[in-house]
């Protein structure tokens, strides 16, 4: 059995990759078959992208690559080099939730919580497109993205809420919020 | 109801309470969010020790084979291994895993045989995921192949044994009578007699399996954090196979868990694996997280599969007489531990109906399929779809709505509480007026002009070749599983006769509380959770127990050592236990208080001293201590300290004499029965086969609602389950036993594309049953909404003749109906 003693790992291609986490520019080398979801997770500590297919069906790994909402499950990092990346990590502002975050909190948009950064980030992409979905828009908006707990009738409303919350904010107020750093 | 009231302690006069705004009844925001919303959140796929590496497994791509080879040479060459763990280590150094019944070996690779697509056979262990996924390529396994057992109807006769030292693919069979069932289909004026069948289906958590273990090498012992489920009660199921005692083996579940819905209480498979692969590394600690495609083809978390015939004897003026149940359930490999999940239906055999005389008859069948595991319902929800179909097609033979028929035969609120003939008892509720409700509810917002059902229209779609339709149905959930009954199938059946009252044990529920000395109010949790609100259900209750504020409150777990044996988060059952045990723990506490300020610091009797808004008092005012204070007080203590209390929450059944009988003959035993009555609104595209929710209505009842806005989520996620479940989902196989539906592009999940607007109401009949009065709703949406829909779907198709006798309906099924009617 080989054992610790053979650290010298086979020798795994690498590319140079620049990209931007939540406003933080990082400058790294890594494998080019590691996914974006991956990478932030483990290499730029943002758990907050979750996990829950890797195949691109359940949304929970969405997050927004320059203002985009984007599945990081199927995505390698390497494809976004010199982007904006976005995650849920980067909505809240000095400990106060982003109003999206606030509206999901009040409707009771999530149970377990697995799919939440996903869904906050479908939701962030459909209401900087849409500031004022109707029911039909909220649902399509939100289609790529499963969650198993709520049966996302609290999730319309939170969508609806945040809608309203944004639509009232002063709008220097939310470039603030959006994260991103643009 | 008494939602909005302080709650009382009877019998403690002295015991004064704050007259305020209860927390209890209300929506209170959880507290679980806020570090859910921010990524915060600590779930199994966060927790990485340093140092950790990674588990992959090599998985069976037959469905039966025998190994002849495995070859790990190549595997071990790759400077990455760490480690190949083959069957062969298991077998000198551990143990196998339990099963479900006796007769049974399991080892958690695969021994000698493969018996399903995705049983795995090796297991590698790599300094990361990607590298172990390599590694696992490198693995060479010789199989020779042996045809697989797929049909569970056939494999009751076939020649080719799942487990040939068994003897049979029959796993375990009951035939069990209740009242004069002969008697019954003898003497009544209508015998009808049909079959039924309901797909493989699960929960599929957004969140896998998954388990960090480290073993100590100094203690000998190992820490394993993973997301099971129940992790008190079926420890056994990681420890036995490891062959340490459970003082040895901590387990410990992560605050956050992505959703279980009963799918996760077997996944010790990957949690041993993972400690013995830490013990061979030397105490590394070793991290597996499944899949999304190792969970669904070989997970061993799909759930019931079964095929009913069902018979049901009536009179011509609608009175139900008998009901004759068999089905076969086709639980895979294995029967692991939930195979009682084919018993739990005789705690509602009837439903809300009242029939007399009732054979209930299954047998658990064995073939080449990944096993089963527990899901929302355990088993209830394929007999509940089993005996509506009947009902309604019991109603067409006889001309008559399907609605008064089953008003006809609905339990009466004057019988309540209610004995089936199974021995469970229903505790309370009104379900006539419930169903009465549900109907008004249909006819006075959607029967008329405007509505989804307004004559009009329901005619013009139809000449679109879209039928439209909706059929009231009343279920009941039961609640609050008791534990002794779930061992019934490993018990000899003769000796049952004579059990005694004496000899039932059922399991409380654990709760400790802890003052510290800056005021605020540690708490423990004796089980895990997956999303229910555990958290905020306890410190609401606690708030108002303790006359303080939610934010003075904190909620811990305990781990699987520290943990009484406990039965846990399962059957709809915590907001009854943790509310009793936490209003429990609570009221000790304010006597302790109350106790140790007379005594060390007022100098007065007990009872000149009062609990109240946070504090104690002496009856007359003169003087007042506060929790810190008290902490404080009593921090010096070198015994028992006052201020820190445990409680053990009794089942409800313990001391009503009433469950008895289905106690000691171990029966199904689910002392809450919360009901929904049900009207989806359906449409059926006759051309695409397509069945379409326009609306769902749900009238539900859950006893006390202690908090209104997690009652209602529980409801919504349950029916989209429901619906899931009902239309979509199944985990398919080919005639050769390989898994069809391995993906989430072949298992299909409700989205917001098929979620329509659920409208809910709440009748609040509380239970006479439980300290808080609160019955279990957390099983309810994924229970009704199948069979709801079903009906639904049979009245709306009921000029063709068609019954929604398959679940899931999927269009391909409804075309092949609507085909084979014309
Ligand atoms: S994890 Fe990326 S879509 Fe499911
Ligand atoms: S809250 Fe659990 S999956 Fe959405």
């Amino acid at each position: 059995m080989s054992s610790e003693s053979s650290s010298q790992s086979l020798d795994r291609p690498t590319e140079e990759l620049t990209l931007s986490v939540n406003g933080e520019t990082i400058s790294t080398t890594v494998e080019p078959r590691l996914k974006l979801s991956d990478f932030l997770r483990r290499e730029c500590g943002q758990r907050g992208v979750r996990v829950g297919c890797e195949h691109g069906v359940c949304g929970a790994c969405t997050v927004l690559v320059d203002g985009k909402s984007t599945k990081s499950c199927l995505t390698y990092a390497v494809q976004v080099d010199g982007a904006e990346v976005t995650t849920v990590e980067g909505l809240a502002t000095d400990g106060e939730l982003h109003p999206i975050q606030e509206a999901y909190h009040q409707e009771h948009a999530l149970q377990c919580g697995f799919c939440t950064s996903g869904f906050v980030m479908a939701t962030k992409e459909l209401l900087d497109r849409n500031p004022d979905p109707d029911k039909g828009e909220v649902k399509e908006g939100l289609a790529d993205n499963i969650c198993r707990c709520t049966g996302y009738q609290n999730i319309y409303k939170a969508v609806d809420r945040a809608a309203d919350e944004l639509m009232e904010a002063p709008s220097d107020d939310l470039s603030d919020r959006t994260g991103g750093g643009e | 109801m008494s939602g909005a009231e302080s709650p009382t302690e009877p019998g403690t006069e002295t015991d004064t309470h704050v007259e305020r705004e209860s927390f209890v009844g209300s929506g209170l925001e959880r507290v679980e969010d806020h570090r859910i919303l921010t990524g915060e959140a600590e779930y199994i796929h966060d927790i990485e020790p340093e140092n950790t590496v990674h588990m992959a497994l090599v998985r069976s791509v037959h469905p039966h084979a025998h190994v002849e080879d495995v070859d790990t040479s190549a595997a071990e060459d790759h400077p990455d291994c760490l480690l190949a763990l083959t069957v062969d280590t298991l077998k000198e150094e551990y143990e196998p895993m339990p099963c479900g019944l006796k007769g049974f070996e399991e080892w958690s690779l695969a021994d000698d045989k493969v018996r399903f697509v995705g049983e795995p056979v090796v297991a590698v262990v790599a300094k990361d995921r990607y590298a172990a996924e390599d590694i696992v390529d490198l693995v060479d396994i010789e199989y020779d192949q042996l045809d697989p057992v797929v049909d569970p109807l056939d494999a009751r006769e076939d020649e080719t044994l799942v487990h040939e030292h068994f003897g049979s693919n029959v796993a375990d069979s009951e035939t069990l009578d209740f009242g004069d069932v002969e008697g019954a289909f003898e003497e009544a004026d209508n015998v009808i007699e049909r079959e039924y069948s309901w797909g493989r289906i699960s929960g599929v958590p957004l969140e896998t399996a998954g388990v960090v273990a480290t073993y100590d090498p100094d203690h000998d012992a190992f820490d394993i954090d993973c997301n099971i489920q129940l992790h008190t009660l079926v420890d056994d199921t990681i420890y036995e196979p490891l062959g340490y005692p459970p003082e040895k083996v901590n387990l410990e579940v992560p605050p956050d868990v992505g959703g279980s819905f009963g799918t996760k209480i077997a996944i010790h498979r990957y949690c041993t694996l993972a400690a013995m692969a830490s013990q061979q590394l030397d105490g590394r600690p070793v991290k597996f997280v499944e899949d999304r495609i190792e969970n669904l083809q070989g997970g061993d978390m799909h759930s019931s599969d079964r095929d009913y015939r069902v018979r049901l004897a009536y009179d011509d003026d609608g009175t139900i007489r008998g009901l004759d149940t068999w089905f076969v359930d086709d639980f895979g490999a294995f029967p692991h531990y939930p195979v009682n999940q084919a018993l739990k239906p005789l705690s509602v055999v009837t439903n809300a109906y009242d029939i007399e005389n009732v054979r209930y008859d299954y047998e658990i069948a064995l073939t080449n399929k990944t096993a089963q595991t527990a899901y929302r319902g355990f088993g209830v929800p394929p007999h509940l779809h089993a005996l509506e179909m009947v009902v309604d097609e019991a109603a067409r033979e006889l001309g008559v709505e399907a609605t008064d028929l089953r008003r006809l035969n609905l339990i009466q609120p004057d019988d309540m509480p209610f004995r089936l003939p199974t021995h469970n008892i229903y505790d309370s509720g009104d379900f006539p007026a419930a169903l009465d409700r549900i109907e008004e509810i249909v006819e006075e917002r959607e029967v008329c002009e405007g509505g989804l059902l307004d004559p009009d229209v329901v005619e013009q779609k139809r000449e679109e070749g879209k039928y439209r339709g909706y059929s009231p149905t009343v279920h009941i959930e039961p609640g609050v599983s008791g534990s002794d009954w779930t061992d019934r199938q490993r018990t000899d059946k003769d000796a049952l006769e004579a059990r005694d009252r004496e000899d039932v044990s059922e399991l409380p529920e654990h709760f400790r509380i802890e003052l510290m000395e800056d005021g605020t109010v540690q708490s423990y949790l004796a089980t895990d959770t997956s999303g229910q609100g555990h958290q905020t259900l306890v410190t609401q209750l606690l708030a108002d127990g303790l006359g303080v504020l939610p934010s003075d409150i904190e909620v811990g777990y305990l781990d699987s050592v520290t943990a009484p044996t406990e039965y846990g988060t399962a059957a709809s059952r915590m907001a009854v236990m943790l509310s009793g045990a936490t209003e429990g723990a609570a009221q000790k506490l304010r006597e302790n208080c109350r106790k140790l300020a007379a005594q060390r610091e007022f100098g007065c009797d007990v009872d000149d001293v009062v609990y109240r808004d946070g504090g104690v008092e002496r009856a007359d005012g003169s003087e007042r201590l506060t929790l810190a204070e008290l902490a404080e007080l009593d921090s010096g203590q070198k015994n028992e300290r006052l201020t820190r209390v445990s409680y053990d929450y009794e089942h409800p059944t313990t001391s009503l004499p009433e469950f008895d009988e289905a106690l000691t003959r171990k029966f199904p035993v689910y002392p809450t029965a919360a009901f929904a009555a049900n009207a989806p609104i359906v449409e059926v595209d006759t051309d695409t086969g397509e069945v379409d929710i326009l609306k769902f209505y749900s009238l539900r009842d859950c006893g006390t609602r202690l908090n209104p806005t997690i009652v209602d989520g529980q409801a919504h996620g349950g029916l989209a389950q429901g619906l899931g479940a009902a239309l979509m989902e199944e985990f398919e196989y080919d005639d050769e036993g390989q898994p069809q539906a391995i993906t989430m592009f072949e298992y299909l999940l409700p989205s917001t594309k098929n979620m329509p607007d659920v409208e809910l109401e709440h009748s609040e009949t509380p239970s006479p049953f439980t300290a808080t009065g609160a019955k279990g709703t957390g099983e309810g949406g994924m229970i009704d909404g199948p069979a709801a829909i079903a009906s639904s779907i049979n009245a709306a198709l009921a000029d063709q003749g068609i019954v929604a006798d398959q679940i899931p309906m999927t269009p391909h099924r409804v075309r092949k109906r609507l085909r084979d009617g014309e």
